[in-house]
């Protein structure tokens, strides 16, 4: 998929294409484990070991017991039902919660709606890394603060959070640790037993797995419990009711067993292609990274531009598949609220490009990336007038 | 319905402008705003327009309708560009309802192109 003639997809971060070992799974599944796992006869409960087995391969991938996963349709369901949930259970504790600008939209709306609740929100700004540092979390924090949530990997700049300082302190203050991790889980090692973290968002189709399934993890640790967003079943404990789409489970099982045989290898070979590709334009005039090439992501690199105009870039690249720095959705035209919020101009945040890259990006991608990307620079600055902005 | 949101002349003039450039001794119109700039230079014999060129900083449909511009007025009377307005063009481009303000400047650039040839006579 990543090369056919038409394409050059550098687009992992959105999604990632789903690995032909993980169809062969499904369509097994789809085959042979079709009943409801709810379900008590043998048809049933053939499709419930499906899940359990599903589960115990996830719980691997994040050294947590399977028990504590909670399927959900995707990261953006994990995020509405762990901060909604959580803060639901405790709103007796009182009414401050804790994010960051930088966030994703699937955690900023959500934050969004419960200032509209009545909530106060305190929104951290990051520092000029794109991190926030622990003693700055620990600054905002009060009485009464129920949850704090702040993404792992950032979505559109790779940049990596430290997880394990932000838990540390919000453990120090009791107080709930949400981590939206889909950029991150089977990108980077995740021990949930040693992480300080009590909610943990996910989702299949980034780490080569379906699109419609992700998993929310929720802590054993005492005090930490989320109410249920909708009604209508018994299924997974009712924090999450629905029958269960067993075919999409055991992609996502499968899905992270791989990921978690070649996370070291790959990360390491996506180092090297991130480097290359820098390496190949980095002397442009203007042309600057939105992150950290020493400790963010490899797989992702966000490189912004002076005096380009961004959608007017980001057609002549094609035929490169990459993100623009226009929100995460292509449909938008408003400047990444994540650039914005790390000091960048609108103009700056609108000609920002995010090349992300994955299991079947090769060296000759990136080298053609490089190139296509000079080339569309090169071009477009020849036809602007000379005062352009 | 193509999911697409540029069409077929769009992608060519975007891709292949051959009016994209400058000319020596030509009279200049020129347009800024915030997010798009447009510059419009035209060579001018007796009362027709003999060539014309681009320079143009914005978004794909800028440029492709900078550059069907310059294919309009080529060979054209310099008078013509008194009565220019963009409708044609931006249907022909099948330019989007949010971007119809950015095309409509073009208006103001080929007036001011139009000033500035008299302003040269």
């Amino acid at each position: 998929m990543s090369n056919s003639p038409d394409i050059v997809y550098l687009d992992y971060a959105a999604t990632t294409p789903v690995d032909k070992r993980v169809i062969a799974r499904m369509q097994e599944v789809q085959a042979t484990a079709f009943a409801n796992a709810a379900s008590s006869h043998a048809a049933g409960r053939q499709s419930l070991d499906v899940v359990t087995s599903s589960a115990r391969q996830l719980g691997a991938l994040l050294n947590v017991d399977p028990d504590a996963l909670l399927w959900t349709s995707g990261a953006t369901e994990s995020n509405n039902l762990a901060i909604l949930g959580a803060v639901r259970h405790r709103a007796h504790r009182g009414k401050h919660l804790v994010t960051m600008r930088t966030e994703h939209k699937a955690v900023v709306d959500v934050f969004k709606e419960l200032e509209k609740q009545g909530f106060a929100v305190t929104w951290l700004s990051p520092g000029d890394d794109g991190r926030v540092r622990p003693e700055v979390l620990a600054d905002v924090l009060r009485d009464d603060t129920q949850l704090v949530s702040i993404m792992h990997i950032n979505n559109e700049t790779g940049i990596v959070q430290d997880i394990e300082s932000l838990g540390s302190v919000c453990r120090e203050h009791n107080v709930l640790f949400h981590v939206d991790a889909a950029q991150s889980v089977g990108k980077v090692h995740l021990d949930l037993q040693a992480l300080p973290v009590d909610l943990l968002s996910l989702t299949g189709h980034k780490i080569y797995g379906p699109n419609g399934i992700g998993a929310l993890y929720v802590s054993s640790r005492p005090g930490v419990h989320i109410e249920p967003l909708m009604w209508g079943g018994g299924q997974q404990r009712r924090l999450r009711p629905g029958t269960l789409p067993v075919d999409l489970i055991a992609g996502l099982g499968i899905a992270a067993e791989i990921a978690a045989a070649v996370i070291d290898d790959e990360y390491s070979r996506l180092a090297i292609l991130r480097e290359t590709l820098w390496h190949g334009i980095r002397a442009i005039d203007g042309v600057h990274v939105n992150g950290d090439l020493n400790n963010g992501y490899p797989g992702i690199l966000n490189v912004g531009i002076d005096n380009v105009e961004g959608e007017s870039l980001l057609l002549a690249l094609e035929p490169l598949c990459v993100a623009t720095g226009s929100a995460c959705n292509s449909q938008s035209q408003e400047p990444s609220t994540v650039l914005r919020a790390m000091g960048r101009s609108d103009l700056q945040a609108q000609s920002a490009i995010r090349f992300s890259f994955g299991r079947q990006t090769r060296p000759a991608d990136v080298k053609f990336a490089a190139e296509t990307y000079r080339s569309a620079i090169e071009r477009l600055r020849g036809i602007a007038p000379e005062r352009a902005t | 319905m193509s999911s697409d949101p540029y069409n077929a002349m769009v992608r060519e003039y975007f891709a292949a402008p051959q009016h994209a450039g400058d000319l020596e001794g030509a009279a200049i119109g020129y347009f800024s705003d915030q997010g798009m700039q447009i510059r419009l230079a035209a060579t001018v014999e007796g009362e027709r327009i003999t060539t014309m060129r681009f320079r143009a900083w914005g978004c794909p449909y800028v440029i492709a309708a900078a550059e069907a511009t310059c294919r309009r007025f080529e060979g054209r009377p310099v008078a013509a560009l008194e009565e220019f307005a963009t409708a044609q063009i931006m249907q022909e481009l099948a330019v989007p309802i949010e971007k119809t303000g950015r095309i409509l400047v073009l208006e103001d650039t080929v007036r001011s192109l139009g000033q500035a040839i008299r302003d040269s006579a």
